[in-house]
This record gives C-alpha cells, sequence and structure tokens, in this order.
C-alpha cells in the first residue's frame, strides 16, 4: 500500500497537533506536509485545557515536566465561575468527583436529601478534593490508587497556545514530517470526483495531497471556501461573537484553576501562566462595541497590562460536516465554540482522535467518512447543550444581554436535561459526552438551578450516619488538600519555565 | 419524604421476575410498602422460564446483598460461561461466545486486527482460541475469576443456570424476609381512575388492591400495562422465531458450563444444562416448520416428550412506563431466547425503575427518561440477536430470508462501520461488549474489507508470534483447572464445613 500524501493547511495548534499526531501514530503510511504562513499568524491568546489532553501528550511520548516547562504551563483542576448565577456568586466547575465517586447512588444526592430535610450541610464543593484544593492553591498530582481520596481528582493544564504548536513542530519534523513556508492563493479541485488535488502557493508552487486536512482557522479555506460547505449558525443561542484579550502580569497567586467572570455583556477568562496571566472579555457585538470591551476589561484585570488589547471576531456554530470529499477539517477551520468551558483543544483532540482511527488507506470510504461527521457531530452537540446552560440558568436581570439568554428558547435536548434535574437531581447519562455527571452537577447547583426532590435511595441511611459520614469526608479532604504543596511551589520544583528562546 | 413521595407499590406476577422486582424495591427503597400478587407466570413468560442467565444477574444478586455463594448453591445454581453457536455459518466450525475477552491488545491496536491480518493472510487459529473463557468452557471446566488483575482468568464474567423450582422460592423468601406483603388472591379486573392512572386491582375474592404504581411482571398478555394501551413495535421482520418447545431431560454427570445452539432448518435448537435438569429448547418459525414436525425433532435430540409449544410475537412496548404502571420482563418486551437476555433486561428495567423512582405523580418527564434508557438498551441486544440472522450463511429459505432482511438502521450502521476495517461503533445503554460483537461477527464468519492501518507498525511476524504464545499460555492454564462438576462439588464441600 503507497503511503497518502496529507496535506496540512495552516500552523498553529490544529496544525501542528495533528502533524505530530499522524507522524508519529501512523508513520510509514502517510507522508505529512504542512503548509503555514508566518505573515497570517494565529489566534492562540493563552489556552486552558481538559484533562483528556493528558491522553494526547502521552500517545506521542511527550514528558509532562519538559512540555509543561516549554509553554510555561500550571496546572489546572478545574474552573471557577463568578457572578454567573447572581452577582457574588461563585462557583468551581472541578475536574473531579463530588465525594469519594464510588457506590451506586451519587453523593449529591444524599446532599440534596439532608438539605431538603433541612439539615444544615456545608456547600457541595467542600466534599470535592480538586475544589478544594483550588481554593487553597495547592497541588499534587492525583493518586493512581481508586480507593484513596487523592484518586478522585484529574486535572488539564493552563499554557501558551503560542509556545505549544512549536513544541509539537519539532515532534512532527523530528518524525519526518515536511513544512513549507507559504500563503495559499488557490485551491485546485479534481474535475471528475471534486476532490482537491492540490493547493497553490503564491509562488506558484502546486502542493498535491491525497488528503487535505484545514487547519486554518476561522478563515476555513479548504473546508468553507473551497468546497463550499455550509455554516450552521448557533449564534441565536451562544451570542458572543467578539472577544479582546489582554496579557497581563501576575497580581498575587498562581490559581491551579481558571477563573470565568460573568459580565454585563458576557464574560471574562483570567488564565494564569507561570510568566503572565491571560485575559479577555467575550461578549456579543449587539450589545456592546469593541472600544468599550476594551475598556472594560482594563477597568477589570488586575495586573499591569503587557500588550494592548486585541480584537477576535467569530461565530458559534459549525460546518454542515467537517470530512468533505478528501478534505477534514480539524479545530476552528471545522467549528467555534466559545472557550467558555476550555474546549477548543478538546475538539480539535477529538476530531484528531477520529481522524486516526478512520484513517483512509487505499481510497476514502464514505463510510468512515459518515463516521467520522457523526462522531464530530455529537461531540458538538453536547458542548453546545453545556454551554447554553451556562447563560441560561441565571437569575441576572442587569442588561440586555442576560435578560435576553434568561429567557431565550433553548434545544429541547436541554430543557429535557433541566427539568430532570430540577426535578430530582439526575443527570441524563451520556457515556461518550467529554462532560461527566459531576461537571453537570457543578454547574446547575452553582447557578441555582435547585431540584425539588431527591432519589429516592438517598433516603436509606439514617440522617445522623450521613452528617457524621459528611463531616469526616470533608475533614479527610481539608486535611489532605492542606498537606499539599502550594501550587507556585509546585510548579517552580517540578516544571520550571524555561527562559524566551 | 414528603407528602407527593412514592409510598405503595403493588407487583403483578409471583414468578422469579415478581419476586425479584419486590426484593429489589423493598431492598433499596425501604420507605415503600411492597406487595406481592402472586399471580403464577404463564408459559410463555421467558424472563420467568429460561434458565439460562447472563453474568448481569451477578451484579444483581450483589446490590441486593446476596453475596452468599452458598445461598445460590442452595437454590440450586450452576454456573455459565458462554453459548456455542452451532451451524449458524454452514462453511465454517461451531464458535463461544463468552463474557471474556478475546486475546490482549497489543502494539497500537486493538487485538481483533491482528486477528484479522492473520486470517487475511490465510491461517487464524479460531477467535474464540484467545479468549479464557471460551476455552474453559470447551474444556468442560470453571474456576471463579482470578483476583490478581495480571492473570488471563482475571477479566471474565459468568452467569448461571437458575433451577425453575428453587431459585424463585428462594426469591420469593428472601423479598418475604425483607417485608414484602404477599396477597394470594387471581386478578378479576383493572380500575382505571378517570385520568387513565390505575386505581386498583379488583382481585377474585371480592377484595380489592390499591397502590401508588404497579409492577406487570404477568407475561406478554401485560394484564395490567395492556389495560393502558396495546401499542406494540413488532420486531418479526428482523427476528423470524414465532414459536419455541421445550423439553426437559434428566440433568448429565458432566453439567458443562457451556450452553449449545444449533441452527437448524428453520430457526435453532439449544441444550443447556444445570443441576436440576438438562433443558432442551426448539425455537423456530410456524411458517417454515409445524409444530408436529418440531416436536419429533426436539424429541429425537431430548429424549424426552417435549411440552405444548408456546407461541411469541417479538417486539417491545414503546413505552413500557405509561402513567402509574410500568411493564416489566415479557409485559414489556418479548424477545427469542437466543443470547439469554431475557431476564437481563428484566433486571436491567429493575434497576432502573429503583434508581428512578418517581412521586406518585410519575411526571411524564422522568418516565420518558426511563423509556429512553429501555428502548434504547432493548434495540441493542434486538440488533445483537438479529445480527446472528444476518451474519449466517445456510441454503434454508428461512435463513435465506432472514440473511436478505434489511437490517434495522443501528445494525445497518454497525455492520458497515465493521465490515470497512473492523471497527464498532458505541452506542447508549449497550449490553454485550466489543469482544462479544466480535466472537459473533469473526465467529459467523464476517471479516472487514481491509486490516486497519493502525497495526502496521508491528510486523505480521511479530504479531503471529505473539499470538502464538497467548494461545499456549492459555491451552496450559485451561488443562489445569477442575471440571464444573468438581468445582461445584468443592463448593457444596466448603460450604458443609
Amino acid at each position: 500500500m503507497a503511503a497518502r500524501r496529507v496535506v496540512i493547511v495552516g500552523g498553529g495548534t490544529a496544525g501542528w497537533m495533528t502533524a505530530a499526531a499522524l507522524a508519529k501514530l501512523l508513520p510509514g503510511q502517510c507522508h505529512v506536509h504542512l503548509i503555514e504562513s508566518e505573515a497570517i499568524g494565529i489566534v492562540g491568546v493563552g489556552e486552558a485545557t481538559l484533562p483528556h489532553i493528558r491522553a494526547f501528550n502521552e500517545r506521542l511520548g511527550i514528558d509532562e515536566a519538559d512540555f509543561m516547562a516549554s509553554t510555561r504551563a500550571t496546572f489546572k483542576l478545574g474552573i471557577e465561575f463568578v457572578n454567573w448565577g447572581r452577582i457574588g456568586d461563585s462557583y468551581i466547575h472541578p475536574f473531579g468527583t463530588f465525594g469519594p465517586g464510588t457506590g451506586a447512588v451519587d453523593f449529591h444526592q444524599f446532599w440534596l436529601r439532608l438539605r431538603q430535610q433541612g439539615v444544615a450541610v456545608p456547600e457541595l464543593d467542600h466534599f470535592s478534593m480538586a475544589c478544594t484544593m483550588a481554593r487553597m492553591n495547592r497541588f499534587a498530582l492525583p493518586s493512581r490508587d481508586s480507593r484513596r481520596l487523592d484518586s478522585t481528582f484529574g486535572y488539564a493544564y493552563q499554557f501558551d497556545a503560542t509556545l505549544y504548536g512549536p513544541y509539537l513542530r519539532k515532534i512532527a519534523e523530528r518524525m519526518g514530517a515536511r513544512r513549507t513556508e507559504g500563503r495559499i492563493v488557490a485551491v485546485h479541485r479534481n474535475p471528475d470526483n471534486g476532490d482537491i488535488a492540490s493547493v497553490q502557493l503564491e509562488n506558484g508552487e502546486r502542493i498535491e495531497g491525497d488528503l487535505f486536512v484545514d487547519c486554518s482557522g476561522f478563515v476555513s479555506l479548504l473546508l468553507g471556501k473551497a468546497l463550499d460547505e455550509p455554516f450552521q449558525d448557533w449564534s441565536k443561542w451562544l451570542l458572543a461573537d467578539r472577544a479582546v484579550a489582554m496579557p497581563c502580569r501576575t497580581e498575587g497567586p498562581v490559581t491551579p484553576y481558571t477563573g470565568v467572570i460573568a459580565m454585563p455583556h458576557g464574560w471574562r477568562w483570567r488564565i494564569p501562566l507561570q510568566h503572565r496571566t491571560g485575559n479577555g472579555y467575550v461578549f456579543s457585538s449587539q450589545f456592546l462595541s469593541e472600544d468599550e470591551a476594551a475598556t472594560a476589561l482594563q477597568d477589570a484585570v488586575e495586573g499591569e497590562k503587557i500588550a494592548e488589547p486585541r480584537v477576535l471576531r467569530f461565530q458559534a456554530g459549525r460546518r454542515a460536516r467537517s470530512w468533505v470529499h478528501n478534505c477534514v477539517g480539524v479545530g476552528l477551520a471545522s467549528g467555534f465554540l466559545e472557550p467558555l468551558e476550555s474546549t477548543s483543544i478538546y475538539l480539535i483532540q477529538a476530531a484528531i482522535t477520529a481522524l486516526l482511527e478512520l484513517f483512509p488507506a487505499d481510497r476514502i470510504s464514505p463510510i468512515d467518512r459518515d463516521e467520522f461527521n457523526r462522531v464530530i457531530d455529537l461531540e458538538y452537540d453536547r458542548v453546545r447543550d453545556f454551554l447554553i446552560l451556562h447563560y441560561h440558568a441565571t437569575e441576572r436581570t442587569d442588561s440586555p444581554f442576560w435578560n435576553y439568554v434568561r429567557t431565550m428558547e433553548i434545544p429541547d435536548s436541554l430543557s429535557e436535561k433541566l427539568e430532570l434535574f430540577r426535578r430530582r437531581g439526575r443527570v441524563v447519562k451520556y457515556r461518550e459526552g467529554v462532560f461527566l455527571d459531576a461537571s453537570w452537577v457543578a454547574v446547575y447547583l452553582g447557578q441555582r438551578v435547585i431540584p425539588q426532590g431527591h432519589d429516592m435511595r438517598a433516603d436509606a441511611p439514617s440522617a445522623e450516619s450521613l452528617v457524621a459520614g459528611m463531616r469526616k469526608l470533608s475533614g479527610e479532604i481539608q486535611s489532605i488538600a492542606g498537606n499539599m504543596e502550594d501550587h507556585a511551589a509546585y510548579l517552580q520544583r517540578y516544571c520550571p519555565m524555561k527562559e524566551a528562546a | 419524604m414528603t407528602a407527593t413521595s412514592m409510598r405503595d407499590v403493588v407487583v403483578a406476577g409471583g414468578g422469579l421476575l415478581g419476586w425479584s422486582a419486590a426484593a429489589a424495591l423493598r431492598r433499596k427503597l425501604p420507605a415503600l410498602r411492597v406487595t406481592v400478587l402472586p399471580l403464577a407466570p404463564p408459559p410463555d413468560a421467558l424472563a420467568d422460564r429460561i434458565g439460562s442467565t447472563l453474568p448481569s444477574i451477578i451484579e444483581f444478586h450483589r446490590d441486593l446483598g446476596m453475596n452468599d455463594g452458598d445461598a445460590l448453591l442452595r437454590a440450586g445454581c450452576s454456573f455459565r460461561l458462554g453459548t456455542e453457536f452451532d451451524g449458524w455459518n454452514a462453511d465454517r466450525p461451531a464458535y463461544v461466545h463468552a463474557y471474556d475477552r478475546y486475546g490482549q491488545p497489543f502494539g497500537t491496536a486493538s487485538f481483533h486486527i491482528h486477528w484479522v491480518r492473520q486470517a487475511k493472510q490465510g491461517a487464524a487459529a479460531p477467535f474464540d482460541a484467545y479468549s479464557p473463557a471460551a476455552q474453559m468452557a470447551r474444556a468442560g471446566r470453571f474456576v471463579l475469576p482470578d483476583v490478581d488483575p495480571e492473570s488471563p482468568l482475571a477479566h471474565f464474567e459468568f452467569g448461571l443456570a437458575l433451577d425453575p423450582v428453587r431459585y424463585p422460592a428462594m426469591m420469593r423468601a428472601y423479598a418475604l424476609h425483607l417485608g414484602t406483603i404477599e396477597r394470594p388472591a387471581g386478578l378479576a379486573s383493572v380500575n382505571l381512575r378517570d385520568d387513565g392512572f390505575i386505581d386498583s386491582l379488583a382481585l377474585d375474592d371480592g377484595s380489592s388492591l390499591s397502590a401508588d404504581l404497579f409492577v406487570d411482571c404477568t407475561g406478554p398478555r401485560a394484564l395490567l400495562r395492556g389495560e393502558l394501551d396495546q401499542n406494540f413495535e413488532d420486531w418479526s421482520g428482523w427476528l423470524p422465531c414465532d414459536r419455541l418447545l421445550f423439553a426437559d431431560a434428566a440433568p448429565t454427570a458432566d453439567l458443562s458450563p457451556l450452553d449449545r445452539c444449533f441452527a437448524h432448518g428453520a430457526g435453532w435448537r439449544w441444550v443447556a444444562q444445570s443441576p436440576a435438569r438438562t433443558t432442551h429448547g426448539l425455537t423456530y418459525a410456524s411458517r417454515d416448520l409445524g409444530d408436529d414436525e418440531a416436536a419429533r425433532t426436539l424429541r429425537r435430540f431430548a429424549s424426552a416428550d417435549p411440552q405444548t409449544p408456546v407461541a411469541i410475537r417479538q417486539g417491545r412496548r414503546p413505552e413500557p412506563w405509561l402513567r402509574n404502571c410500568v411493564a416489566l420482563g415479557d409485559a414489556a418486551t418479548m424477545i427469542e431466547p437466543l443470547e439469554w437476555t431475557n431476564l437481563h433486561l428484566a433486571h436491567s428495567a429493575i434497576d432502573r425503575l429503583v434508581a428512578m423512582m418517581p412521586d406518585r405523580g410519575c411526571a411524564p418527564v422522568e418516565l420518558w427518561d426511563y423509556n429512553r434508557q429501555c428502548a434504547a438498551e432493548t434495540d441493542r441486544v434486538r440488533d445483537f440477536l438479529a445480527l446472528h440472522y444476518v451474519a449466517s450463511r445456510r441454503d434454508e429459505p428461512f435463513w435465506r430470508r432472514a440473511r436478505e432482511a434489511t437490517p434495522p438502521p443501528s445494525l445497518t450502521h454497525t455492520l458497515a462501520l465493521f465490515e470497512e476495517r473492523g471497527r464498532l461503533p458505541f452506542y447508549e445503554e449497550e449490553t454485550f461488549s466489543r469482544d462479544s460483537w466480535l466472537a459473533v461477527l469473526l465467529g459467523q464468519g464476517r471479516t472487514p474489507r481491509r486490516v486497519d492501518p493502525l497495526i502496521e507498525t508491528v510486523p505480521a511476524a511479530q504479531s503471529d508470534r505473539a499470538m502464538a504464545e497467548m494461545r499456549g499460555v492459555l491451552t496450559r492454564l485451561v488443562s489445569s483447572l477442575p471440571t464444573h462438576g468438581d468445582f461445584m462439588i468443592h463448593l457444596q464441600r466448603q460450604a458443609a464445613r
């Protein structure tokens, strides 16, 4: 079997993640050729990730400490949401479970039962290892022994996305990937079957391929422009279409979590890296001008700014299909969901994983292509519902923006989930979905979606035994977290950043 | 507990299913008052009748607090490791579907990709040669799974063969011990409220029985649930058999932990062993085989007289739970016993009922979620059974028709993906593991069009060596294990001490 010529259009995080994965994991089956233009630049504004990225890095044989030092990364135990349910509210969406994570009945059911009985029990996040560590700014790697409480959390990274691409580039090139510098001016299609035959650079050079991966970002050069795949617009639910980004010096502790603070017309991120803090205001241009947003952001950030505010424009939604003919869209070229739950890199990873599993051999099979699209659609749809929940489940009435999202019509798939949670705290099960039960529970409760009832099985134990058990549990969690190292000290010891080359 | 909490539950049905439901409700939701109306299960209530069970029964028992292997021994249970399918593809040897891993993954690809590559090159040992439990079952041997996770015998699961009399009796005793109330009477009629909920059951002794929730374990006629609606989704286009015939013979000494299913001209025949009896059964399509001929056939194999044939209509209720009445077992789903899913589906529904118990109002959104999960689970079980027919290869008209029927869309999708490159899609609420699907697909001679490129980092010679070694390890290991019969005697001795 002849090796496939894979042409990746666009560098950046999506392009180099794809190049490194294909070169490393399908050696001898594909020749990877990546085309990027330094003149175009990349979107990367500092990235917060989900725990799944660890599996990706591991598969590529990446050493964690080296990767973290190179990308100036910090650990991330979850996301703190501030001002979402009401102004003044704060909750953490943790990577990990509430309670010990074992047993047939979810921990939050016992907690709900006691509260509904009128028993005073602490907030749910006192029973989460990840929340407690985050609130205390502590970190340690989780234990592998599932019987231990310090195995009940996961973690991800916050890193400088402009450094992750180049880091992966080294791996890709070491495994034989080629890189060509240049801007693409034309896309040539095979007149017989409509496939992409080649892309043409400014200097006239044509690069031919069997499979094209579109990592060109929002412009969607191949999938959107050349193949004209329609875009499904989700902006009626996800209104945000602009962001202003601005890094600043870090004031105060380096938090092992991302901050997501609701603003009058959207929300603001706060991503602490080793050397600086990334900030940005995601908003809807229907309600706020870019200048107003930039001012609001500069007023809100804590540290001294390192660069001027930079504006990004986008639209929520995705291409109807991510794989069309012989072209696979990965990352922003295939769709965009705002980074509220740090899903951008996750969605890239999901596309790469599916592509590896469905990688074409002698010819592209429509069965494989359809399956790829089915898998990617599911991923996007589930993330979409979870994001809409954050906006819709609010009591805020302080701006037209919040009034709109609070009262808008939501997808049926989400109203059913909400209704089931309101009744007795049930989370609709999705085995393959990226966000597990605890994530949904954290956001529902954190945003004041309070169940009226609970799982009847939680009535079996006595209230006294439950209260005693909970007291013991939160005490143990406090004590384990209290014995962990400070996050900044851990980073300094484990993966201090390298000086800029 | 609040004013709207569920209080009173009536379970209609006095077979093992009714008593199992009552025991689970009492054990896990002790605030409920549970009354059983012990109507005798009819002969076509397969969840009550089929003695071969899937591994999920072990978990069901554990949840009930029945960890006591002793009780199961006294109830006449023995172990089962899987099923052998013979003649489903006339050109291929019999294969075993066991509840275990088939091979160990190595390199970057799943094990079955290595097997497929080897098979395409001509000389592969049977796929089930790589499944420890399948090999154990073929050899008639049995041990409990090894606690050492490194052991090849650490990962298999096993089901039970149930005693038709002692097991339901044990479950009844256990449910009563947990505080279930038994109300021995017959059912006269079902009284509905104006809003269509069931108000009460009129009994044949002139009394009545009211409750907040009615659980219907009365078999396919669904004496309670059937009063609310008769909607039914028919599966006969995919599962063509509509008759069952049983014959019980004396138990044999060897007590095989492997059930056997033989394809015949118009369906399939099975033999299942347990300490109390050897069950012979014949499943067939009345269109292709008359009842008399079927009886003659089964008598010849069983050396025992068949009972009256049972007519079945395969399919399910779109909404097993409507208003305050939930149908379990054959009242919800009627499916042939192939792969022994009848009681499994019922157990799974009991677990779901317990976990999702709503308030007395039975809010439609909660029932919707229950019905959605039941539907997802049941439809994939249907797909798995239909697979045995679609992937068959025999010449009789019955089999040709079965093979040529257009499968349900989810099965079509599964087959298309598999036949492209050996990939299997994952559905919500899947009962059977990927290895189970592979055991049947590869066992019946279906192979992917091409070998997944993920394997190419491992040279074929290296795969061959690793696979030969796996087989060698298993062969040596299995020959050192006790027979199933000896293992049972060993357990009984242990229990006696």
